[in-house]
């Protein structure tokens, strides 16, 4: 899986590729619009993650320029802006998805899965952690072949730590994730704790093994450890 | 109350003093000098009788004898004026009225004898319908004056004022985020210039500073989102390294101070986008739908806090306000609703063809519910909210003239968003 990275802060863009990287991702970076545009004739990716706002452009134009010359990458939108500009301005044209800085990285991967996802129907469409599988076309979620019975909120949270294996979720990117614009998430975190805590039941409840473990109250992580 | 309406009226009020007066001075002097004219023509009288006197002929029965008697004066009698005049109404037995009568007594010296001359005319006095006349001649004058007065005031401060009307649709027109300068005309009169300069420099300073503030706000919050952003990767990417709890501690309070200071960027970035924001003639955004799907989105929150939520959404509500700024609203509405209640509380959702009511079981606020519109305003400091969700409604609301109300009574927090008629 190849990304290209287009942003001009170059310590947001090392992090981003950090994460990436030890998402098994290929991650190269372009600071401005002009080595962006360069490298997109020359190299094929299955992912642009486009700032907006480029020293020397607008991403948006840059988007415009990629779907005149027909190039067929997933585009997602990083931007400082909040999804009321993209909904008032209609920014988010011709892009696959957008997320509003700051992110949490967990969201940002979930996110490429997502649209990765949209645009190979072909691929298997079916997640697995362990014993944990997780159908993205019915979606429905099993533990050792047993169906769990999850409410949209808890697959939603149990997909999202099964594409965040083995990473420390704070509470807050869960909120996030779950929620997004509708809430802030600084009063949500006790949601968070609810809804973790029917996930778990749930599983072991299946007869699964508790995966998820507490990160001293700060967070959750999915792991094979338990 | 117009200014030429003002200055009108002011010229009739002195236009009027003045004719009275005039009409005064002319009543006066025109007394006056019917009684002049009658002595100055006595004094003819007695001159002529005097000469008759003198000439030693008999002139008994002349017809410049009628009003005129004559006494030849003792040597002892002295003479205190060379004449002496006498107005006094009388009544006249020919004219069967009360007449002003004027006598003139003369002394002349005819050939070493002193005469007393007293010469005597009716004077009949401008009265009446002398007066009505007089005063109907000014009530007239006063009609014209004041007509022209009325009339020539309405075009020459029409013409004069010109360039001030102007300056007034200008102010009014004028929008402190448009891009050009306030479109004034130079007019010859000194003291419009001056308003004119004047104004030009205000509306020019405080257009460069609306621009100034605008353009801080925008960079601001933008360019202050990239550093969290890079920010907070950097922590949860420390996160998922080797740490003690302390540290994770640590950076688990920074990520949230961070998260915090993010969204109170967010939330201010996106007030001052509401307060320049510039609003075409709004579509309608149907509210029957918006409001039960917000309910749903939300419904998972509700239900873990215990709260029961009812709804009554009357059909087919359809209001002025931009679909994405409704939905931002509701769900402002929304997750203060939830916050702000009890365990175990309650929310009642209303929607009317007129209003939307929020109502939801809470504490009392710590503060007046009408300061809870202002920004970073806390009805719960305990609660760990930023305190800017209601102004964000409220600038909403205003935007599309919907008039929003705060109140909390018995237990119950009501907010009631009035909704503008249609095409107000």
């Amino acid at each position: 899986m190849k990304i290209l990275l287009i942003e001009d802060h170059p310590e947001l863009a090392r992090s981003i590729v950090a994460y990436l990287t030890q998402e098994h991702y290929l991650c190269e970076v372009a600071a401005t619009f002009d080595e962006a545009r360069e490298k997109l004739i020359l190299f094929t990716y299955d992912c642009v993650l486009l700032d907006i706002m480029l020293p020397d452009g607008n991403g948006i134009n840059l988007l415009k320029l990629l779907r005149k010359d027909g190039v067929e990458s997933s585009v997602i939108i990083i931007s400082a802006q909040n999804a009321l500009d993209f909904k008032l301005t209609g920014l988010s044209e011709g892009a696959d998805d957008y997320i509003t800085k700051p992110f949490p990285l967990p969201e940002l991967h979930a996110r490429i899965k997502a649209v990765m996802r949209r645009r190979s129907p072909h691929k298997s469409n079916v997640l697995t952690f362990l014993d944990l599988t997780a159908d993205l076309e019915s979606m429905e979620c099993r533990v050792n072949g047993k169906l769990l019975s999850l409410t949209r909120k808890e697959t939603n949270l149990l997909l999202y730590f099964i594409n965040n294996k083995g990473r420390m979720l704070t509470r807050q990117a869960i909120a996030a994730h779950l929620w997004g614009d509708y809430t802030d998430n600084l009063d949500s975190v006790d949601f968070v704790y609810q809804h973790v805590k029917n996930l778990r039941k749930k599983i072991t409840d299946a007869g699964g093994k508790d995966y998820i473990s507490t990160v001293y109250g700060l967070g959750y992580k999915l792991n094979a450890a338990g | 109350m117009k200014l030429n309406h003002r200055y009108t009226l002011a010229y009739a009020v002195i236009t009027l003093f003045v004719l009275s007066v005039g009409f005064a001075i002319v009543y006066g002097a025109m007394s006056r000098s019917v009684t002049q004219t009658t002595i100055g023509k006595l004094r003819h009288l007695n001159e002529v009788v005097a000469a008759q006197l003198r000439s030693g002929r008999d002139y008994a029965g002349h017809p410049a004898r009628a009003n005129v008697r004559i006494r030849p004066l003792a040597p002892s009698d002295t003479v205190a004026h060379a004449q002496l005049v006498q107005v006094r109404p009388e009544w006249d037995p020919e004219l069967q009225s009360a007449v002003n009568v004027v006598r003139l007594s003369t002394y002349p010296r005819i050939g070493g004898q002193r005469y007393h001359l007293t010469s005597r005319a009716v004077v009949v006095m401008p009265s009446d319908e002398y007066l009505t006349g007089i005063v109907l001649v000014f009530a007239w004058t006063f009609v014209f004056l004041l007509a022209l007065v009325v009339i020539l005031s309405e075009v020459i401060s029409w013409y004069i004022l010109k360039p001030f009307n102007a300056i007034l649709l200008s102010i009014e027109r004028f929008q402190l985020s448009q891009k050009t300068t306030i479109g004034l005309q130079p007019s010859r009169t000194k003291e419009f210039n001056v308003l004119n300069d004047f104004l030009m420099k205000m509306t020019s300073r405080a257009q460069s500073d609306y621009q100034g503030l605008k353009e801080f706000s925008e960079n601001a919050s933008h360019e202050l989102q990239t550093p969290i952003a890079s920010m907070k990767a950097k922590i949860e990417l420390l996160m998922d390294s080797e740490l003690s709890e302390k540290q994770l501690l640590m950076l688990t309070t920074m990520h949230d101070e961070l998260e915090r200071l993010a969204k109170i960027n967010q939330s201010l970035t996106l007030l001052a986008k509401l307060e320049h924001f510039e609003w075409e003639p709004a579509p309608l955004t149907d509210l029957s739908r918006l409001v039960p799907a917000t309910e749903a989105a939300f419904a998972d929150l509700a239900e873990m806090k215990g709260l029961r939520t009812t709804q009554q959404i009357a059909p087919g509500v359809r209001v002025p306000l931009d679909e994405s700024l409704a939905q931002l609203l509701l769900n402002n509405l929304f997750s203060n609703a939830i916050r702000h209640n009890l365990p175990g509380g309650e929310i009642r959702v209303l929607l009317s063809a007129t209003e939307l009511l929020v109502e939801n079981t809470g504490h009392a606020p710590s503060v007046p519910v009408a300061e809870l519109f202002g920004r970073f305003k806390k009805g719960n400091a305990a609660l760990d909210s930023i305190g800017i969700g209601l102004a964000i409604v409220k600038r909403i609301s205003e935007l599309y003239s919907h008039r929003v109300g705060y109140t909390y009574a018995d237990g119950w927090h009501r907010i009631r968003v009035v909704f503008a008629a249609a095409g107000e």
